[in-house]
């Protein structure tokens, strides 16, 4: 069986995005991103820890038995956000002080049950890494752009450089947090809609041209 | 004009009376506190009104022509909701605001509460009052914390004079040296643009009884039952319950803003519900939070009024309770 890697980074940074288009993993997208730092170091952490226990549970997935799967998913995944955890701790205090309470809570992100689930517990080893990679990307980018938008409105600043004195408080706050991912998912639908219509009519306009010359002749 | 038959479904009674002058009469009304709001607080208040009216009637219209109609039509259908979204954002900010304050919370009010959930009729809660929370929310470190300092911690939070010494706190149920009339009339107080004169208000609200464009018995129970509430929270005190209720912005909201017909209940007992529960939680608010909570009280009971609505219907005509079901529930 060929793997499509084309296919599986397609859908990880845009058919189905974890964030914008299956809305996994809301908890931390609502409470981390209040800066575009934030969203860099979550998304990198999840990313690292989807493509390992992506390809543990890939190597796994005949050793494991069905009835116990979630358990063991849940035991592979605790072992990699432990050491994220303990990696970020001694490299990086400042990002592990801001992240805080949502590094360990990586155990139980529904992005990563999901591809276990769904995708490493069915796939290949290289399949599977390139789906958590691909599937971390797209989070990591929802989140930094959104961290971003609400960092410069709601605080004037990105990455935490000031840009102007200027700023308006509700995007800083949790009920910004609700309307800006909202107002991402929006646009994001109407991007990816209206470019799925798009080649979707260029497939029938090849289609119809060849009909077309046809009637022409 | 050339066709004479009109084939349609019930309703067919038809009635002058459209949702363009319904909103224009309520525009009306809010004319004189407009204008004694300017008078008080000078040109600047004007400034702070016009800009939330016009950004607000560009809003809409921006929107609405971004989702492809036609300038012509869009004016044809032009209601006058927007106006006074527009308005009443610019009358609930005091004049310490930045002038793009109200910009911003008019844009908001009109396409995030208002359009985005389809238009006039529509919107779940009602824009003025989320374009003022908005606002509120925003831009606190522009304004200075004069509203919030809890020092001023009282339920007379937006309209207490500056002076610390008419600083009031009801927890202690001191009653503020501002003089009753003076309340009334807005004189010498701090405060939003448009609620500190009560007097203007109230003929507003009488202009819109007499216009029958609301009732006016549904407002009442509101205030009276925040002057109540605030009374029996006090320790039965009852000298406290004029000052509940001519300060801050409740005859306002009441009014004006609490009347909204989209976010109300549909029937006359589910009405009734609705401002009971906004009089005793704007109270009950004011005391736990110690500023003023009018707004917030009125957002969280438009969330509620489906609710309403689905558990209190009408009578239908001729309905009878079923006996069986009861028999057979013994």
């Amino acid at each position: 069986m060929k793997t499509n890697f084309k296919k599986i980074a397609k859908d990880g940074l845009i058919t189905s995005n974890p964030t914008l288009k299956l809305v996994l993993g809301t908890c931390p997208t609502l409470a981390l991103t209040t800066a575009a730092m934030n969203g860099i170091g979550m998304g990198l952490a999840v990313t690292f820890v989807l493509i390992c226990s992506n390809v543990i549970i890939s190597l796994l997935k005949r050793a494991i038995p069905k009835e116990v799967r979630i358990p063991a998913f849940i035991l592979v995944i605790a072992t990699f956000v432990t050491i994220v955890r303990l990696a970020l701790d001694y490299f990086l205090p400042d990002i592990y002080e801001s992240l805080g309470l949502y590094l360990p809570l990586i155990v139980v992100n529904c992005i990563i049950l999901a591809r276990a689930e769904s995708f490493a517990s069915k796939n290949g080893v290289l399949a599977s890494a390139t789906d958590g990679l691909f599937m971390g990307i797209g989070f990591t980018l929802a989140l930094t752009t959104m961290g971003a938008v609400r960092e410069i409105l709601g605080s004037g600043a990105i990455f935490g450089y000031k840009l102007w004195g200027f700023s308006i408080g509700f995007f800083s706050s949790s009920a910004g947090a609700f309307f800006t991912y909202a107002m991402f998912i929006l646009l994001f639908a109407l991007i990816t809609d209206k470019a799925a219509e798009k080649s979707r009519i260029k497939k029938s306009a090849k289609i119809g041209d060849f009909t077309q010359t046809k009637e022409a002749k | 004009m050339e066709n004479k038959l009109i084939y349609s479904s019930s309703p067919h009674i038809k009635s002058p009376r459209t949702t363009r002058k319904i909103m224009l009469d309520v525009c009306v009304a809010l004319l004189p506190a407009t204008i004694i709001g300017i008078i008080y607080f000078g040109l600047y208040a004007l400034l702070l009104v016009a800009l939330s009216v016009i950004s607000a009637v560009v809003g809409e219209y921006v929107y609405l022509l971004a989702a492809g109609k036609s300038f012509k039509e869009i004016t044809e259908n032009f209601d006058f909701s927007s106006v006074i979204t527009g308005l009443l954002i610019g009358l609930t900010i005091g004049t310490n605001y930045p002038f793009y304050a109200p910009i911003f919370g008019s844009l908001f009010a009109i396409i995030a509460v208002k359009m985005l959930f389809g238009g006039t009729g529509k919107n779940i809660v009602n824009p003025a009052i989320a374009g003022r929370i908005f606002m509120f929310i925003s831009f606190q470190w522009a304004v200075g914390a004069v509203w919030l300092v809890p020092s001023i911690g009282s339920i007379y939070g937006e309209t207490v004079a500056t002076s610390a010494t008419a600083v009031v706190d009801v927890s202690k149920g001191v009653v503020p040296n501002i003089s009753l009339l003076d309340m009334l009339l807005g004189t010498g107080m701090q405060g939003c643009i448009g609620e500190t004169c009560k007097v203007a208000l109230l003929i507003g609200g009488i202009y819109l009884a007499c216009r029958r464009v609301i009732n006016l018995v549904y407002p009442l129970i509101f205030i009276a039952l925040t002057g109540f509430a605030t009374v029996v929270i006090c320790g039965f005190d009852f000298s406290m319950f004029l000052p509940s209720i001519l300060s801050g912005g409740l005859i306002l909201g009441a009014i004006f803003m609490a009347t909204d017909y989209t976010t109300t209940p549909n029937t006359k007992a589910g009405n009734i519900i609705y401002f009971a529960f906004l009089g005793i939680l704007l109270a009950v608010l004011r005391y736990a939070t110690k500023m003023e909570t009018v707004s917030f009280a009125i957002l969280l009971m438009n969330l509620v009024v489906p609710l309403i609505d689905k558990f209190i219907l009408n009578k239908p005509f001729g309905y009878k309770k079923s006996q069986k079901t009861k028999g057979a529930k013994l």
